[in-house]
């Protein structure tokens, strides 16, 4: 039974669903996100039936298996902006690029300079992109998809979080310059938090998680192609 | 609805046959995300179930996660040994991403396409 598919489907979805709906009612704050809640429960689950990890990764393969065509309906929000694409070519690809470079290399570097080993380097690197890519990239790099997923998740948690002040701050008010920032540094979680604050903020944010998932995975993988 | 699904999934077979054959560390799907752009570029038309598809697969992306995120049960000890560093660089580099993205933005915005507005 504990072995069984359908238990760890069910658990899983069962449980994340109750979280998600603590999350609508929280008015969807970053840090009520569902995954940053029933992460811990099903673990403190497997933990408690003393089921390894390998059999609740096989049963709940259905689940794991839709994020592959998720990664490829990504192309759905590019195509829709493709008219603005055009249009802004050049500040888009600016920007991409800077953000994209200042994301690994700041996230590698630092935990290159406290020592960690390569699997840890390779989870981090790809840390702004959606969490599906981050895992298929960290696990192509020699990375951990697990930790990668977990980190992915947190840096979006953060980005929601401070953007706004940190955007304020800095004097930053044109929501297209907001929203494609907070899509490049934190993916669909910053993306969901730009669609609360401006459909245009949302529309640029989804378009900077999209590109960006591309260009982080090209640039690492021409990376790794040449170390 | 089944033509958007059949769309996706040779989109990612495709894109999983690239990766193969070229040995590329860009995962299958992502070069299958590229190979979806080229195909609605050179077959334009309204595609309904594509975006109600890939909108409905989009929008519960997280609970698909959920069972990597849970591999982190027999990562303890990495945990234990690097949480709080991993902790920081998330941190600083989600912060030093957000500035440059948004300051690069800002002024290519206005060096190249002064005239456009949201």
């Amino acid at each position: 039974m504990l072995a069984a598919p359908l238990l760890w489907l069910t658990l899983t979805i069962g449980v994340f669903e109750l979280f998600d709906t603590a999350s609508r009612r929280s008015g969807r704050h970053p840090l009520f996100h569902p995954v940053l809640w029933s992460t811990p429960v099903l673990i403190g689950l497997l933990l408690a039936t003393g089921t390894p990890y390998a059999i609740y990764k096989a049963a709940t393969l259905p689940l794991s298996f839709l994020l592959g065509p998720a990664v490829v309906g990504l192309a759905v929000p590019i195509w829709a902006e493709r008219v603005r694409i055009r249009r802004l070519a050049v500040p888009i690809a600016l920007a991409l690029g800077a953000g994209a470079v200042t994301s690994i290399v700041s996230a590698v570097g630092i935990m290159a300079l406290l020592g960690a080993p390569h699997d840890i380097l390779a989870s981090i690197a790809p840390r702004a992109t959606t969490t599906p890519v981050a895992m298929a990239v960290a696990g192509q790099l020699g990375g951990i998809p697990a930790l990668a997923a977990v980190i992915v998740l947190f840096a979006g948690v953060v980005g929601a979080m401070i953007a706004t002040p940190l955007l304020d701050a800095l004097r930053l008010r044109d929501y297209r310059v907001r929203g494609f920032a907070l899509g490049v540094a934190a993916h669909g979680i910053g993306a969901a938090r730009a669609f609360q604050v401006d459909p245009v903020a949302g529309a640029m944010a989804s378009l900077g998680m999209a590109l960006n998932a591309v260009v982080t995975a090209a640039l690492l993988s021409v990376v790794a192609a040449f170390t | 609805m089944l033509r958007a699904i059949l769309l996706l999934l040779s989109c990612q077979l495709a894109g999983e046959v690239i990766h193969r054959l070229t040995g590329l560390a860009l995962p299958g799907a992502v070069i299958g995300m590229v190979l979806l752009v080229g195909w609605l570029a050179l077959v334009p038309r309204e595609r309904p179930g594509l975006v109600a598809v890939s909108g409905w697969l989009t929008a519960h992306l997280a609970v698909m996660f959920v069972p990597a995120a849970v591999g982190l049960v027999d990562e303890g000890a990495v945990l234990s040994r690097y949480g709080l560093g991993l902790v920081a660089a998330t941190v600083v580099s989600t912060v030093l991403t957000l500035v440059v993205t948004a300051l690069v933005f800002r002024w290519a915005l206005l060096r190249f396409a002064p005239g456009d507005e949201a």
